[in-house]
């Protein structure tokens, strides 16, 4: 298990229910932690900094071998997108627990992703080849018009992405995004996309085993979220008709099918709710943090099928024996300060009490007593909830938020409270600048009953 | 009471020169170990500090310790105890993850042994990581009481490789007299 956090533990119980031996590979700072406490074996690997632990494709290829794992699992983040490590395990005969190297290369490279995608007629977003430099962007956005969004090519999960409204602001964010990409990524190459303003993020679930069997696991819908970042997901996604629900499936399937995609993959989109019209976002080669939701309305334990995948078995069913029922909802649980910015708010726990009820789920890794490291991103739990309908699903987020208690840090359990009574979220009219728009000019009140909306709190 | 450096010299000498293979010898406050090699040379083990007043064979550091289990022996997998420390002894602990060397190359003479004498820029002990041996320094001064590790052994990072019983004595000796090395060092 080369990563830490709720995802470890989720990888290390999947194990467990199929009888496979675990060992955590753990930083200094984790040694501690619940994926320490619950894998069969742990082992230190380094540092609390994750360029000296968790980012060591040979540490932890040499950890994998000296306690005699034949396989390892990257989660995701750190390693899980980066070939090097899936690259290692092929050569020393270790079984990296996702797709192959060269699929990862080919949708890592963001530039190279949109061209392959173009090539099986699926919808890319409108925008550019590389941009080399200043010159070559004045050029290439008085063509496409503004605003425009630069992108970094070696990036991805909404990181190394700049708004540009217009050209005065083009020169010296141009230059800024490379130096950052240079500085992030090793890779200063730079791509632009058309700008659309209101669209929603749709993704597809795809499962693929190793005989080319693709199916999906329906769609995803994280249209909330923050500057890129998502903090609420929900499955089957509310704003698609049936057939455009079923063409962005298609698409997605086909993408990986065409690619000869091997174990989980998510492929995302932007839907365009003014035109109707979808398009290629970018591929995640990895299990995905919001993957539970597709879990609740389906049924399949995604993880464990990721791991059966990865052992050469054929995927148990067909695409018409996955039943999609119910509607499920995922809130991030971030260790932040919502009054700050979101400001990462490290510390120790005092109380942890996790909300309970039917058709309420937590993955977490955290606990009464436990420290939260600043070394590492601010994930603490994902509350996810499955109603019969959207609104059942609703209902119990608001109940399971309200019953969960965390004491001795900030969390952003106070306004996804408030979200829940946002009558745009429950009415599903909400696009991807939805939360950072509410944030600049909140509505007067949340509209509904108990509970004093976030921004009073202030 | 004191032993001299000349006094030291002279009882490695006769135990070289005995059919003895081991001397223990506690002196006040001193307590000297001298074991034989198998090639004949004497190796010494000279602990620090207060000895032990009663009689009897003084443990070697960290025999009896090991109460602070390591993460592998918390689940049950067979372990390499991470011995907690004795006073008055230090730990050399492992900068990386990999596996322990203890030679230079295959068949030749161990860095170090117990009883060897180190420099904090002394290397100990190779950790290999994918075909790279990097190269762990002693990082203190004195002699090696203990080795945890067996060549060929996988380390955790932080793991506890070695223990080293600094010695007053001898690092003011060794100003004195260059000569003076400890046999096996």
């Amino acid at each position: 298990m080369a990563n830490r956090g709720e995802i470890a533990v989720r990888i290390i119980r999947a194990c467990r229910e199929l009888g496979i031996k675990s060992v955590a590979a753990v930083s200094e700072a984790d040694k501690d932690s619940m994926a320490a406490k619950i894998a069969d074996r742990a082992i230190c690997i380094g540092p609390a900094r994750p360029t000296e632990s968790y980012l060591r494709a040979d540490i932890l290829l040499c950890a994998a071998r000296g306690t005699g794992c034949d396989a390892i699992h990257p989660g995701y983040g750190f390693l899980a997108e980066q070939p090097d490590l899936a690259e290692l395990c092929r050569q020393h005969g270790v079984i990296f627990i996702g797709p192959s190297p060269e699929s990862l290369r080919q949708m890592g490279n963001k530039l190279l992703a949109r061209e392959t995608v173009r090539h099986y007629s699926v919808p890319v977003i409108p925008g550019s080849g590389k941009v080399r430099d200043v010159k070559e962007a004045y050029g290439m956005a008085e063509k496409m018009g503004y605003p425009i969004l630069i992108k970094a090519s070696a990036g991805g999960g909404g990181k190394g992405i700049k708004f540009v409204m217009g050209p005065e602001e083009l020169k010296v964010t141009f230059e800024t995004a490379a130096a950052e990409a240079r500085m992030a990524f090793g890779d200063e190459t730079l791509y632009f996309e058309r700008f659309f303003s209101n669209v929603r993020h749709i993704e597809v679930q795809i499962v693929a085993d190793r005989s080319g069997n693709v199916i999906h696991v329906g769609e995803r819908d994280c249209s909330m979220q923050r500057r890129y970042q998502k903090m609420i997901e929900e499955a089957p996604a509310p704003s698609l008709s049936d057939r455009q629900r079923e063409e962005i499936r298609q698409a997605g399937v086909t993408i990986a099918r065409e690619m000869k995609y091997e174990s989980l993959g998510t492929v995302e989109f932007i839907f365009d709710q003014n035109t109707k019209q979808f398009y290629f976002l970018e591929m995640n080669t990895r299990i995905q943090v919001e993957h539970p939701v597709s879990e609740m309305i389906s049924g399949i334990d995604l993880v464990k099928e990721q791991i059966r995948i990865a052992a050469d078995e054929p995927l148990p069913w067909s695409q018409s024996e996955v039943q999609l029922t119910g509607h499920a909802i995922e809130c991030r649980i971030n260790a932040e300060t919502p009054e700050l910015g979101f400001q990462p708010c490290p510390g120790r726990i005092e109380q942890w009490v996790e909300p309970q009820g039917t058709g309420i789920r937590v993955d977490s890794h955290c606990y009464s007593g436990y420290f939260i490291s600043p070394y590492y991103d601010s994930l603490m739990a994902k509350v996810i909830t499955l109603g019969m309908d959207r609104s059942e699903a609703i209902e119990r987020m608001r109940s399971a938020l309200e019953g969960f208690v965390v004491t001795g840090i900030d969390t952003t359990i106070p306004f996804l409270r408030d979200i829940f009574h946002q009558p745009d979220y429950i009415k599903g009219q909400v696009h991807t600048r939805w939360i950072e728009e509410f944030l600049d000019s909140p509505p007067s009140s949340g509209g509904e009953e108990e509970g004093p909306p976030f921004q009073e709190a202030r | 009471m004191d032993l001299t450096e000349d006094e030291v010299t002279q009882i490695l000498k006769w135990i070289e020169d005995s059919n003895f293979d081991e001397l223990d010898l506690i002196m006040g406050e001193i307590k000297l170990v001298v074991k034989k090699r198998r090639d004949g040379s004497a190796v010494k083990e000279e602990v620090a500090g207060k000895a032990p007043t009663q009689a009897g064979v003084p443990e070697p550091a960290g025999m009896e310790a090991g109460k602070e289990k390591s993460l592998c022996d918390v689940h049950g997998m067979k372990g390499r105890a991470e011995e907690s420390l004795e006073e008055g002894l230090s730990a050399i602990r492992s900068p990386m993850l990999g596996t322990f060397y203890r030679c230079p190359a295959p068949g030749a003479p161990p860095y170090v042994e117990v009883g060897s004498f180190v420099e904090e820029g002394d290397t100990v002990c190779l950790i290999e990581v994918m075909k790279v041996f990097n190269a762990v320094k002693a990082g203190v001064k004195g002699c090696i009481a203990k080795i945890f590790p067996e060549t060929g052994q996988l380390v955790e990072y932080g793991q506890t490789l070695f223990f080293v019983s600094p010695d007053d004595r001898i690092q003011k000796k060794e100003k004195h007299e260059k000569n003076f090395q400890a046999p096996g060092g």
